[in-house]
C-alpha cells in the first residue's frame, strides 16, 4: 500500500495533522471552544473556494480566510459579550454563504467536493510543502507561547495580572487554529474536521493527568485515529475523513470503558 | 498604595452606577477588608484596582510595583482543567519571568502544600485549592495582595490557617492586603481597617467600630 506515491503523500500529511490538531485542540476544548473549531472548519471551505476561484493553492486560501474569520470571532467576542453564541452563527453565515455563492456560480474549474469529505488521492506536492511549513511554524509558536496559552485557558485574569497580553495572544491563537484546520482539510475533510481537533483531547482527558501528559496522550490518540483511519479507509475504499472520525469515537469509547472497568476493579479490591 | 477619586462605574456605561463617586485611600502596609451587601460592588472595586475594568468616571491608581491576586475560588477552580499544582505554579513562574525554579517549591512549602505538588488542582479540597492560589499570588514577592473572598468554600481549619498566614504576611513582610470579605468575623479579627461599601460609595472604619456600629457586638469580640 505504501508503495503508492499518493499513500506516501497522504501519510506524510496525516502525521503532521496528528501532531498539530491535538496541540491546538487541547486549548480549544479546555476553553470550551470546541464549536469554534466546527465554525472555522466551515470558514475553511469558503477559503478553499476563494483559492480555487483565483487559481491559487486552496490550502493557502483556506488558511488566510480562516485566520480572518478567527480574528473576527475574537473581535466579536468582545462586542457581543452577552450573546456569545451569536458570534458563531454570524461567522458561520458569512462562511457558508461565501462558499455556496462561489460554488453555485459555476466559475470554479475544479470541484470542491474532495475537501468536504477528505481524500487521499488529491494531496499534491505543493500541499505537502504548505502543510509542513504551516505545521512547523504553528508548533514552534505553540512551544514559544506554551505557558501563556496554558494560563489564558486556565485562568485568563491571573494571566493578565502577570502581564500577559491576552488579547494579542488570543488573536495569535486563532491564526494557529486556522493553520491546523487548513492543513487538515485535504485528508480529513471539512465535515468531520472539528471531531479530529476535539476527540483525541476528549480521549486523553479520560486519563485524568496533568496538562503536559494530557497533551502528549492527545497526540498519541490523534496518531492512532488518523493513521489507522487512513489505512483502513484505503482497504475499505471509503473517504478517510469519515472513517477517521469513526475510529476516534471508537477509541474514545474504548478508553472510557477501560476506565470504568479499572474503577470497578479498584473498588472491589478495596471492599 | 491605592487612591480612588470620584470613582464611578457601571457595566453599561450609564446609570444606575454600581460605584458612584467613591473616594478611597489605602496606605502601604495596611490590611483592608472590603465588606458590604451582595451586589454592592466589592468585586467590581477590586477589578477596577486590577485594571480589568475601566472607570466610567473618576480615577483609581496604585503605585504597587508587583500585585498578587487571589480570585474568587468559583472563578478560578475550573475543576475539570487537567493541571497539577506544580504545573499551575511553574507556568505562572514562567509568566513572571522568574528563572529560579526553586521558587515553586518554596511557595508550596510556605503554604504546606509540598505533598500535593503532583495532585490535580481539581482534586484538591476547597482549602488546599485556596492555599495553592495564594501560593501562586505570592510568587514574585508582591507588595500588594488582593483577595476576593478567600474563605469562600473553605473548611474552618483551613480558614484559620489562611487568615493566620495573611496576618503574618502583613505584619512581618509589610505586604499591603486588600480582601473582599463575606466572612465578617475574619474581617474584624484580622484586618487593620474595614472599608464598608454601601449605596455606590464607602467609608473606612476600625474593625472595633465596625463591630460595634454595624454588628452590634462589643469590642471583646475583636
Amino acid at each position: 500500500m505504501l508503495s503508492f506515491g499518493f499513500m506516501q503523500n497522504a501519510l506524510f500529511v496525516s502525521l503532521f495533522i496528528s501532531v498539530l490538531c491535538p496541540c491546538i485542540g487541547v486549548f480549544l476544548v479546555l476553553r470550551r471552544y470546541s464549536m469554534i473549531g466546527d465554525t472555522l472548519a466551515h470558514s475553511s471551505l469558503a477559503g478553499i473556494t476563494i483559492g480555487l476561484l483565483f487559481n491559487q493553492n486552496p490550502v493557502l486560501g483556506a488558511f488566510i480566510f480562516t485566520s480572518l474569520c478567527g480574528a473576527l470571532i475574537e473581535f466579536l467576542r468582545r462586542y457581543f459579550k452577552k450573546y456569545t453564541d451569536l458570534i458563531l452563527t454570524i461567522v458561520l453565515a458569512l462562511s457558508v454563504g461565501t462558499a455556496i455563492t462561489i460554488i453555485s456560480s459555476g466559475k470554479l474549474h475544479t470541484s470542491a467536493d474532495s475537501f468536504m469529505f477528505g481524500s487521499i488521492l488529491t494531496v499534491t506536492e505543493t500541499d505537502m510543502v504548505m502543510v509542513a511549513v504551516l505545521s512547523v511554524i504553528s508548533v514552534l509558536t505553540l512551544i514559544f507561547l506554551y505557558h501563556q496559552m496554558v494560563y489564558i485557558a486556565y485562568d485568563e485574569e491571573a494571566a493578565r495580572v502577570a502581564g500577559v497580553k491576552t488579547e494579542l495572544i488570543n488573536y495569535v491563537f486563532f491564526v494557529l487554529v486556522a493553520s491546523a484546520i487548513s492543513v487538515s482539510i485535504r485528508i480529513v475533510g471539512v465535515l468531520v474536521l472539528s471531531s479530529m481537533i476535539a476527540l483525541p483531547v476528549a480521549t486523553a482527558l479520560q486519563l485524568e493527568k496533568g496538562f503536559k501528559t494530557t497533551l502528549i496522550f492527545s497526540i498519541i490518540f490523534s496518531m492512532i485515529d488518523i493513521v489507522s483511519g487512513l489505512f483502513i479507509s484505503y482497504y475499505l475504499n471509503v473517504a478517510p475523513g469519515g472513517f477517521t472520525a469513526l475510529v476516534s469515537v471508537f477509541v474514545l469509547v474504548a478508553v472510557m470503558a477501560g476506565k470504568k472497568i479499572r474503577f470497578r476493579e479498584k473498588r472491589s479490591s478495596e471492599a | 498604595m491605592i487612591k480612588a477619586e470620584n470613582l464611578t462605574f457601571s457595566y453599561t456605561g450609564s446609570g444606575p452606577f454600581i460605584l458612584d463617586g467613591l473616594e478611597l485611600f489605602i496606605n502601604d502596609g495596611e490590611y483592608v477588608s472590603v465588606v458590604g451587601d451582595n451586589g454592592c460592588g466589592k468585586s467590581t472595586l477590586i477589578k477596577l484596582i486590577l485594571r480589568f475594568l475601566k472607570p466610567t468616571r473618576g480615577s483609581i491608581t496604585t503605585d504597587a510595583k508587583k500585585i498578587g491576586y487571589v480570585p474568587q475560588k468559583s472563578e478560578a477552580s475550573n475543576s475539570g482543567f487537567p493541571i497539577t499544582v506544580w504545573e499551575m505554579l511553574n507556568s505562572y513562574r514562567r509568566l513572571l519571568k522568574i528563572k529560579d525554579k526553586s521558587v515553586v517549591e518554596e511557595s508550596l512549602k510556605q503554604l504546606g502544600l509540598s505533598e500535593k505538588a503532583k495532585s490535580l488542582m481539581g482534586n484538591l479540597s476547597g482549602g488546599q485549592a485556596q492555599k495553592a492560589l495564594i501560593a501562586r499570588a505570592l510568587m514574585g514577592n508582591p507588595d500588594l495582595l488582593i483577595l476576593d473572598e478567600p474563605s469562600a468554600g473553605v473548611d474552618i481549619d483551613s480558614q484559620r490557617d489562611i487568615y493566620t498566614f495573611l496576618k503574618k504576611l502583613n505584619i512581618e513582610k509589610g505586604v499591603t492586603i486588600v480582601s473582599v470579605e463575606h466572612n465578617l468575623d475574619a474581617a474584624i479579627s484580622n484586618s487593620t481597617t474595614i472599608f464598608h461599601l454601601h449605596g455606590g460609595t464607602g467609608h473606612f472604619c476600625t474593625p472595633k467600630k465596625y463591630s460595634e456600629e454595624y454588628l452590634g457586638k462589643d469590642d471583646s469580640h475583636a
